[in-house]
């Protein structure tokens, strides 16, 4: 990175920091701390959901998905607006008139405290861990491409943003949030218009798509059906429903986001436009990948967008080996040139015989190309056997960093902080809420003071934080990380949407039937993963009908002693 | 609950309901759009 690039990168970090410290200046107590005094407007806290829900992997990982894989991967949120208007007519409502610092807070009052309990300890371990990954999966990527050694980059990633969450709770979250996505999406347009510039002068916007379909890259619908497939219309909309209700109406680093609003409006307004905005802005950022994949066409790609791997091989014995690999697959890209070229010709022409001649030729030459990336796959392992070959997070990363000017690259490497931050410190919030308000207000402290209690809810803040850097510094050979951390999330979401769908509609349902039907389908959700019978998607419905089906068959059998109501 | 959520007046619209068709109805032109858009390209 050049000067400007570091000035860039250490001025927007510095000034998030301080941003979040200042606007969230004078904690007094947990309503304060965890809830911001609910009094967040609904555009900020829309903000706060978007940032939370986007990870930095999410800006770097969905243009390489479109790059590979096409646009397909959108309609993994198309369950997702619906979800928005479910949680806003019912779950949103009952938080908000019993007034929960946690979504755990109501299930003691509509089953029993062991319900509650063995739900937040479900959302404890899975966020934690996956929280970890969130940290590890931006800073191995950083590692990589700047040369930086892992365990500082984890230290240095997770170490900056306890200071502000800690100190700030909720409201830094929020308001930090905020600027952070604004700055985001600033970069992601400023990405997307130099991927249109910097293709030749005769290619335009328009020229540019027709040959990214052609290449089967703007699939956005599939409508094909199969349980094992995971990016399909029928799984984006059910599984991607389930996993968006679960994830918006009872994870606590979301539910936590929407209760900081000023009253139950402002929660719905937040949610009802994160249905709208949600799924065009992840098509925009997939049409990115999509428009790099044609960049890549006219210009030399690498034989791994991995660079640091090359350069790692290139030290071993196996170097001549990928050095003959590289020259065939640079052999490739003056062929590609002319095919592509010929292809824009023919679809300018309006010419169909020539555009399927071309078409099909370009094809050839891509999977041959695919043919020689999956051999330096191939070769790579042989030479660093702990090595994830997978280069799809690289992709738009290597794309940026050789193409955009100086200062643009400082910017971007800010990006992918300001990114990994809004999510973590989102979910660093929710683990301390969630450990004091069900677990040491609730058992352990009941009484004390608000000094005391905003004492704890910082010490639990940092520990988190900690145990989260932890895990990032043990995180390796996880494969694709965004799909390690869905696939987390998945395992325990249908089993905790369940309790929560019981709650709310089988009213005869109670506390025992509940607490060990959600256990038997927890139980029942990790075998059938276990088994790979289906896409992770659907684990997400199959524990949520699970818990229903086992807590209504269970519910004869053990009757509670007292019933309670909503 | 529901008393709530019926004396509690939507902006823009009035009623809560014209915000749920809206979203609901936003997706459906959306997948119609991306549907004509995947055709239209491939």
């Amino acid at each position: 990175m050049s000067y400007a690039d570091w000035a860039v990168l250490a001025i927007t970090l510095s000034a998030i920091i301080l941003y979040g410290v200042w606007k969230s200046r004078g904690q007094q107590n947990l309503d304060s701390y965890f809830l911001g005094n609910r009094s967040v407007p609904w555009y900020i806290v829309l903000l706060s959901i978007m940032g939370t829900q986007a990870s930095a992997i999410t800006f770097l990982s969905a243009p390489g998905q479109a790059y590979t894989d096409g646009m397909r991967f959108v309609q993994y949120y198309f369950g997702l607006p619906l979800a928005m208007v479910v949680i806003s007519v019912v779950f949103v409502p009952i938080y908000h008139k019993l007034k929960v610092y946690t979504a755990y807070e109501y299930l003691e009052n509509r089953f029993d405290l062991k319900t509650r309990t063995l739900t937040s300890f479900l959302f404890l371990l899975q966020r934690a861990l996956s929280t970890g990954i969130s940290i590890y999966a931006p800073s191995i990527i950083l590692s990589s491409l700047l040369g930086w050694n892992i365990y500082y980059t984890n230290i240095f990633m997770g170490g900056l943003l306890i200071i502000y969450t800690m100190y700030g709770g909720t409201k830094a979250v929020s308001y930090t949030q905020s600027l952070q996505l604004g700055i985001i999406f600033a970069g992601m347009f400023l990405a997307g218009y130099m991927v249109v510039k910097l293709l030749p002068a005769d290619i335009g916007f328009s020229d540019a798509l027709h040959v990214s379909g052609k290449m089967g890259k703007l699939n956005v619908i599939v409508t094909d059906f199969d349980v094992k497939d995971r990016y399909n219309i029928w799984s984006g909309v059910i599984g991607g429903f389930f996993l968006a209700l679960s994830y918006f109406g009872t994870d606590q680093s979301q539910v936590g986001r929407y209760l900081t609003a000023r009253d139950l409006t402002e929660s719905r307004m937040s949610l009802l436009m994160n249905g709208l905005v949600k799924v065009p802005m992840q098509f925009l950022i997939m049409l990115i990948g999509a428009l790099v994949f044609v960049f890549y066409l006219y210009f030399k790609a690498p034989i791994s967008f991995n660079e640091g791997l090359i350069r790692q091989v290139h030290t071993t014995e196996y170097a001549p080996q990928m050095q003959a690999l590289e020259q065939r697959y640079d052999s490739l890209d003056g062929v590609r040139q002319l095919q592509v070229k010929a292809l824009v010709t023919a679809l300018d022409a309006k010419n169909e015989p020539a555009i399927r001649d071309a078409q099909a030729g370009l094809k050839v030459s891509e999977s041959a190309a695919l043919q020689l990336r999956d051999e330096a796959k191939d070769i790579i392992k042989k030479a660093n056997p702990a090595a994830d070959t997978n280069d799809t997070n690289y992709i738009f990363l290597h794309f940026v960093v050789n193409n955009l000017p100086k200062g643009l690259v400082g910017l971007l490497i800010a990006i992918i902080f300001l990114a990994s931050w809004g999510s973590i410190a989102a979910a660093l919030n929710s683990l301390a809420s969630t450990t004091m308000v069900d677990f040491y207000k609730r058992m352990y402290k009941p009484q004390a003071s608000d000094e005391d209690y905003l004492r704890a809810s910082k010490l639990w803040t940092l520990v988190w934080g900690v145990f989260s850097i932890a895990v990032a510094l043990f995180a390796s050979n996880l494969g694709s990380l965004i799909e390690a951390v869905n696939i987390l999330g998945s395992l325990f979401y249908g089993t905790i949407l369940g309790i929560f769908v019981v709650a709310f509609g089988m009213k005869k349902i109670r506390g025992n039937a509940v607490f060990w039907g959600a256990l038997l389908a927890e139980v029942a959700v990790i075998a059938i993963y276990i088994s790979n019978i289906v896409s992770f998607l659907w684990l997400n419905v199959i524990g949520c009908v699970l818990v229903m089906a086992f807590a209504a068959m269970l519910q004869p059998f053990l009757p509670s002693k007292t019933i309670k109501s909503a | 609950m529901m008393e709530d959520h019926q004396h509690e007046k939507a902006p823009l619209f009035g009623r809560w309901r014209s915000w749920y068709l809206l979203v609901i109805g936003w997706l459906a032109a959306l997948i119609v759009f991306f549907y004509l858009f995947t055709k239209h390209y491939s």
